[in-house]
């Protein structure tokens, strides 16, 4: 069984490395690069919402954050590309550290409006920056070259899953981060910081987000407020991840490829109505909480664990201390 | 006298106006029992979150091991060695019953096949380890209530507190875990036990803590405390113990 999932890995990452060979077609190429970073986006949102229990709204401004600053090394110190990502991936991560010295604090519903506000808050600073460019964005020099970034973003959302599988299902701190996910107070009395690990998994989250960002914005040669710092980024994370099935990895991977090949058909075939794409995002989300709400991967494997962390992470109070079972009555 | 596990000295908490736990002063032994009694709302579960860091004291010094510990986190006194229970069972419902003591080993050893081997030893000896792959979701009151003793012992805690872990199981399933406990003193340990089923508490405590109001109304041996009469007031009202 091992060896079969061994073998199963090893063709997948053949076939995707051969793929720029066998289709070299541009468009076709940027479409399997972008399923790569929302598959990036996805997962490293899924870190705190499936693993740990708190349903992050401002995801979406580690990759901004990280954009922006590459961008910034680039065109304002003029560093060279390579050089610039590992720091768009430490400023995303102290973006976390600072953001999650408040909000960490807080559970439920709480945390997600925090988060949401802190995200807004980010936007604006680059709309009234100067050295962001304000809403006029900036340019980055074109680099067209698109298996570089086809191969790019492969790498690093590749290294990003199996350094999230390792630390998440074989190291200690994967358990730690389930434990406080499962019961903070429980936590606690064995032994487990829960302010520690909870900001270690955010940073953990950030980071490889911010790197996302930063080659994204070198590959798409401009960004500005309204798009690397948009809601949707996070809200459409957050929709493939949900969709795919929370509290594992498998389950954002499938939802990220199964909602962007849909989102790019619908582009390419019904561009006059991106309303409606809006609009059936909502839907799926909605639907997919009530009818599927441990997700693609979850309904599949019967793993139920996605529909707990939900209702868990949203609740905006934490349950009264109640018996439970039967035979819990005081004798 | 040895020189005490746990020391406790005028331990105060008040929740705004009301003193949940007033001036209370007792000591633990190494290896020894002690059961904490006393009505409902008499402070019992506010003691136990007092030591085991859940609350931070109003007033008042609790030493371990000698060593002052009073306002420390819980994690950090469960890594010193102080192991507790729920009354209201906490276990992580969304892990196997391996899992959840694995977590707790940790706290003594960090590699995971170190933590692992030694969540099964103690999941065998707590009676567990059939069960071990299942969900702790699916186990019952009483197999919940063993996995609450499995995760704070998988601590290897000097002392352990224990909040109604017989209350609520049937008479086998009582026996077993007083068994266990009773193992669990003889091999060293040192045991808060707060139990509302006198029976049990009579028999494994060797001294007993009577709690009303918040305040220590007695300490001693089971036969003498039973026979206190603050303590039958306190159980009984006023007329029963004016009765010879």
């Amino acid at each position: 069984m091992r060896w079969r999932n061994l073998l199963w890995i090893g063709i997948s990452i053949a076939g995707l490395l051969l793929l720029p060979k066998f289709f070299p077609d541009p468009f076709f190429l940027r479409i399997v690069t972008e399923v790569f970073m929302w598959v990036g986006l996805a997962i490293t949102w899924d870190v705190m919402a499936g693993y740990t229990g708190y349903l992050n709204f401002g995801h979406g401004a580690f990759f901004g954050i990280g954009a922006y600053v590459t961008a910034i090394l680039m065109m304002r110190s003029g560093w060279p590309f390579a050089t610039t990502l590992p720091v768009a991936g430490l400023v995303a991560g102290a973006a976390a550290l600072i953001a999650g010295l408040p909000t960490l604090r807080l559970k439920g519903a709480y945390f997600a409006i925090a988060t949401w506000a802190l995200a807004l808050a980010v936007q604006q600073m680059a709309l009234v920056l100067d050295i962001t460019g304000g809403p006029d964005g900036m340019r980055l020099p074109p680099f067209l070259h698109p298996q570089f970034f086809f191969y790019l973003m492969f790498a690093l959302v590749a290294a990003t899953f199996a350094l999230l599988w390792f630390l998440l299902e074989k190291a200690p701190f994967g358990l730690k981060v389930k434990a406080i996910r499962e019961d903070e107070l429980g936590a606690m009395a064995l032994g487990i910081n829960p302010t520690t690990i909870k900001m270690q998994a955010f940073i953990l989250s950030a980071i490889p987000a911010g790197v996302l960002g930063g080659i994204y914005a070198y590959w798409i040669t401009f960004i500005d407020p309204a798009s690397v710092l948009a809601d949707i980024i996070t809200d459409q994370a957050m929709v493939m991840a949900v969709f795919g099935g929370l509290g594992t990895l498998i389950g954002p991977l499938i939802g990220a490829v199964l909602i962007f090949a849909f989102k790019t058909y619908f582009w390419a075939y019904l561009a006059d109505y991106q309303v409606l794409y809006l609009i059936i995002l909502g839907g799926v989300i909605a639907l997919t909480v009530v009818f599927l709400p441990n997700g693609l991967w979850g309904t599949i494997t019967g793993y139920t664990g996605g529909r707990r962390i939900l209702r868990k992470a949203l609740r905006v109070r934490q349950p009264a201390e109640r018996p439970q079972g039967s035979g819990e009555k005081e004798t | 006298m040895t020189k005490p596990l746990l020391s406790v000295e005028d331990l105060t908490k008040t929740f705004g106006g009301l003193h949940a736990v007033e001036e209370v002063s007792f000591q633990i032994q190494q290896g020894e029992i002690i059961g904490l009694i006393g009505p409902n709302g008499a402070g019992k579960t506010t003691i136990f979150n007092l030591i085991s860091g859940y609350h931070p004291p109003t007033r008042g010094r609790i030493a371990f091991n000698g060593r002052d510990i009073t306002g420390r986190r819980p994690y950090e006194l469960a890594r010193l060695g102080i192991g507790r229970t729920f009354q209201v069972v906490k276990p992580f419902p969304g892990l196997t019953v391996l899992e959840n003591v694995v977590i707790a080993a940790f706290a003594r050893h960090p590699k995971r096949a170190d933590a692992e081997r030694h969540a099964w030893q103690i999941l065998e000896s707590t009676g567990l380890a059939d069960r071990a792959g299942l969900s702790a979701a699916s186990l019952t009151l009483a197999g919940r209530k063993r996995l609450e003793i499995s995760k704070a012992l998988a601590l290897e805690p000097q002392l352990l507190l224990l909040d109604e872990v017989v209350a609520g199981l049937n008479p086998t399933e009582a026996d077993q875990t007083i068994k266990l406990i009773l193992q669990l003193r003889d091999s060293g340990i040192s045991i808060l036990v707060v139990e509302h089923i006198m029976r049990v508490i009579m028999n494994i405590s060797d001294s007993i803590l009577v709690l009303n109001f918040g305040r220590k109304i007695a300490m001693g041996k089971p036969a003498e405390v039973t026979r206190n009469p603050e303590v039958v007031k306190a159980y009984l009202g006023e007329e029963a113990a004016c009765k010879p």
